[in-house]
């Protein structure tokens, strides 16, 4: 009992918990980097560590040591807040995804809902921080975050809830054993929804071509103007969170995730398969101009929606 | 929100201002409905300093007007105080002027479109623009010695003189550049984002254009076939054959277009200016002391119409040394496509007339910040923001 | 008959004895002068009848006792017509063209700054190269503000409020 209780707080905070994910995080943001640079004909990160694998982490301490500024004109708690949640609910949302193992850490029928409903929430603390922090600049990229959610967050909902269908279950564990089973891969039985999927994560994420909430050329940071320091590294770190869980997602849904393949252990093909979708979102990142917010509005409305719709009865009709 | 506007201020530092530069947007939700410019915040009295410095050391200081489009000011001082002294530069030196002017109006028009691309969020066509901007920029270095402020131009004719060397290192280098600008051009034809960023986006129509004094190629962009190198031709401009790049889109993409197409007309000119340059001296000595004279002087910058008013009073420094750049001349324009459109759209119309603000303060004097007019914005909108969470 | 002289002989007829040392100076280039009662009526006529559409700027220059004013005007982009006109440095005031000129507000603007003419009719005269706090009535492009008096008054950071 005791060395079962132990094992689960060291799972919790090594493996696959905390440690591992953070570590996680700040690679991804290197891959992501270097990849991106190295398509846009740019060295990238170069001094820190091997190749610069160690930059996301430098950048991180030296955040933290860096002069924390509450602008006068800010709305004390929600500054606050805003940053800790930023790391604390993706950090959170990680959790029932399974990882190292098919059976994720904490696993309950419905936690599909549970990670939809972090997503909605990390959105709307973006716009009340954003809002809040006295700026004219974040005002406006936290109105924009908010636009922007109206505009994908039903066909992400629609999606999500679509690989649930044929498994009939809610527990996301369940889903990625399903097809990993019976080798029907989201990917193949559904590809519309993996599109959908894709470019939800890219508004979710606030990358191009959907950078509007902070893009540098309008608005400067956007939403993220005002922090600084200890905020910003957390705001930062949540991100690369963020990055990895969107990668996650994209793995245990449609991919089939963690599965054993021959003597190969689960974690290395769910890292295989993760990295493979961040390196999908860091193209897509590269090719595209950014849209405006009404172009991105009646986009989502006009092509997006539907198409997650006729995905869906298409899956009700087969299933 | 409730009717009332918000004021959103670019600038004087902002990064879609690569310079200091302040515009008061008038918004209402996402549309501007007034602009407000305010430049001056890097003004240098350079205007004054030429009224008290010799025409030799006022040729280094025209240089330093601005940094992109340095060889049109020099260029055009050059040619202004020809004018007063009554001399003709050698043949050979008029064509070293116009290859020089025209590498450089390459260079300004690869820059503009690697931020063009940066302001619409197309940074992956930022750096594949920019990397190309280094072989032009090495081009000018194999002509002129300098990577900027190419110091080329000296009265009387110019300072360095080409050989069969460089010339075919620099036929080398101008084909890479024709089929790199080729391609870009291709590319922001197809790409979907691009498009929507720039379509129908920051509109001047052509009687818009003539009323409000657009030049260069802002002015070509909405349909207006002006160009001084072909209607008041200087340098050796009369000699080649060239066309005068026209778009009638009047829209961003249209002044993408239109320098993207300058860049390969100026590819060709100056492949002719190699084939025809004939022989000879490239400078002739002249007299510190220049007689009472007065000369109006243009030159086609890489942005429009350069010109120069110099008033000589017969001692060896001027007695009134007038520079209108283009970028002035366009701000009357720019407003104008500001007003009804997106702030999303305001960093690439802002560029689209490739504002060079250096060029614009130059007359007097830098500029303190303005505190004031700033800290009563953020507390009306403290105030404003407040309210508003009241009421929720 | 070059263009040029074309448009000096219907100047001439057109206007007599009020432009005064109209001359071409070389190809495409016109230089006359007027006084600032008839500046606006040839302007006018420039624009309206000879198709000269296009601003370039306005020049501002202190003379001593005047202030002269040069209004370079362009004709297709290609002829500039420079019509030189004084106002007295005492009271410099002249009639803006910013009605026939749109464009020629922001240049009033910036002669207004730096030589004190008023234009009278531009709504918005405000500083637009000189800083807000620059003290009024120094006007720097003027002769008699020397260098020495600019550096103070920058050293200084303008005027105290």
């Amino acid at each position: 009992m005791v060395s079962e209780a132990l094992n689960f707080v060291l799972q919790l905070l090594i493996f696959p918990g905390f440690l591992f994910i953070i570590c996680l995080a700040f690679f991804s943001e290197w891959v992501l980097r270097k990849f991106v640079a190295r398509i846009q004909n740019r060295m990238g990160p170069t001094y820190t560590g091997y190749g610069g694998v160690l930059q996301p982490f430098a950048d991180f301490i030296k955040l933290l040591g860096k002069e924390d500024i509450i602008p006068a004109f800010a709305e004390k708690s929600f500054f606050t807040l805003t940053p800790l949640l930023c790391l604390a609910l993706p950090l959170t949302a990680i959790f029932v995804l399974p990882i190292a193992d098919h059976q994720a850490l904490i696993s309950f029928e419905g936690d599909l809902i549970f990670l939809a409903f972090t997503f909605t929430m990390l959105t709307i603390m973006v716009f009340l921080g954003g809002f809040l922090s006295g700026s004219i600049f974040s005002m406006v990229g936290g109105v924009r975050a908010a636009t922007q959610l109206l505009g994908y967050e039903i066909p992400f909902l629609l999606v999500l809830f679509g690989p649930a269908i044929p498994a009939s279950s809610l527990s996301i564990s369940k889903i990625s054993m399903w097809q990993a089973q019976n080798n029907a891969w989201g990917l193949w039985t559904q590809p519309i929804g993996f599109g959908v999927l894709v470019i939800c994560l890219l508004a979710e994420l606030e990358l191009l071509p959907f950078d509007i909430p902070e893009a540098e050329t309008e608005i400067v940071a956007g939403w993220n103007v005002e922090f600084t320091g200890r905020r910003l590294a957390l705001v930062r770190l949540g991100r690369d969170v963020e990055l990895v869980l969107a990668s996650a997602i994209l793995v245990d849904l449609y991919l089939g995730g963690p599965q054993q393949v021959w003597i190969i252990p689960p974690i290395v093909i769910f890292l295989v398969k993760m990295f493979a979708c961040l390196l999908l979102i860091g193209y897509l990142k590269t090719l595209f101009a950014r849209f405006r917010i009404d172009q991105v509005l009646s986009g989502m409305w006009k092509y997006v929606i539907p198409a997650a719709m006729i995905q869906f009865i298409i899956l009700k009709l087969i299933w | 929100m409730s009717g009332s506007t918000i004021k959103i201020i670019i600038g004087p530092q902002h990064p879609a201002l690569k310079e200091p530069e302040r515009f008061i947007l008038e918004t209402e939700g996402e549309y501007v409905v007034d602009v407000k410019v305010r430049i001056g915040y890097i003004h240098r009295g350079i205007e004054k300093a030429m009224e008290n410095r010799t025409y030799l050391q006022g040729l280094y200081l025209s240089e330093r007007v601005c940094g992109i489009c340095s060889d049109a000011h020099t260029t055009c001082y050059v040619q202004g105080v020809e004018e007063l002294l009554g001399i003709e530069p050698p043949p050979r030196s008029r064509f070293i002027r116009v290859i020089v002017a025209e590498l450089e109006r390459i260079h300004s028009h690869l820059l503009w479109l690697g931020i063009a691309a940066h302001e619409i969020g197309f940074d992956t066509l930022f750096m594949y623009v920019w990397r190309d901007r280094e072989v032009v920029m090495d081009l000018l270095e194999l002509v002129s010695g300098n990577r900027v402020n190419y110091a080329i131009n000296t009265i009387g004719g110019v300072r360095r003189d080409l050989n069969n060397g460089r010339i075919q290192k620099m036929l080398k280098g101008l084909k890479i550049l024709e089929d790199r600008t080729k391609e870009y051009l291709k590319m922001i034809g197809r790409e979907q984002t691009v498009l929507k960023r720039t379509v129908n986006i920051g509109n001047l129509s052509k009687s818009d254009a003539i009323k409000y004094g657009a030049v260069g190629p802002t002015a070509r962009a909405s349909g207006v076939k002006r160009d001084v190198r072909v209607d008041d031709p200087y340098a050796a401009y009369d000699e080649i054959s060239f066309n005068v790049i026209v778009e009638d889109g009047c829209d961003c993409l249209a002044r993408i277009m239109v320098r993207g197409r300058e860049v390969l007309e100026s590819i060709h000119i100056i492949r002719e200016a190699l084939k025809k340059m004939p022989d000879g001296e490239i400078r002739v000595r002249v007299k510190p002391r220049i007689p009472p004279a007065e000369a109006l002087s243009r030159v086609e910058a890489p942005r429009g119409e350069l010109l120069y008013y110099i008033k000589s009073n017969g001692t060896d420094k001027p007695e009134r040394c007038k520079i209108r750049t283009p970028t002035l001349a366009n701000i009357p324009s720019l407003c104008k496509m500001l007003v009804g459109g997106y702030i999303a759209d305001v960093p690439i119309v802002l560029a689209g007339i490739d504002p060079c603000f250096a060029c614009m303060d130059r007359v007097l004097i830098i500029d303190k910040e303005k505190r004031k007019a700033e800290v009563w914005t953020l507390d009306m909108l403290r105030r404003y923001g407040r309210e508003w969470y009241q009421k929720r | 008959m070059s263009r040029e002289e074309e448009i000096l002989e219907k100047i001439k007829e057109r206007f007599g004895d009020n432009v005064k040392n109209i001359t071409i100076q070389r190809p495409r280039r016109i230089f006359a002068e007027t006084d600032m009662k008839y500046l606006k009526e040839i302007l006018r006529c420039a624009r309206d009848e000879l198709g000269f559409d296009h601003i370039s700027t306005i020049t501002g220059e202190d003379m001593g006792e005047e202030i002269e004013l040069i209004y370079h005007i362009a004709y297709e982009n290609a002829i500039e017509l420079s019509i030189k006109t004084r106002v007295p440095k005492e009271d410099p005031k002249i009639a803006t063209i910013i009605d026939l000129y749109p464009p020629a507000g922001i240049y009033e603007r910036e002669v207004h700054d730096l030589l004190g003419v008023m234009f009278e009719g531009n709504p918005d005269l405000s500083p637009l190269l000189l800083p807000d706090n620059w003290p009024k009535g120094v006007y720097p492009l003027r002769k008699d503000v020397s260098l020495e008096e600019i550096k103070a008054i920058i050293e200084k950071g303008g005027e105290e409020e």
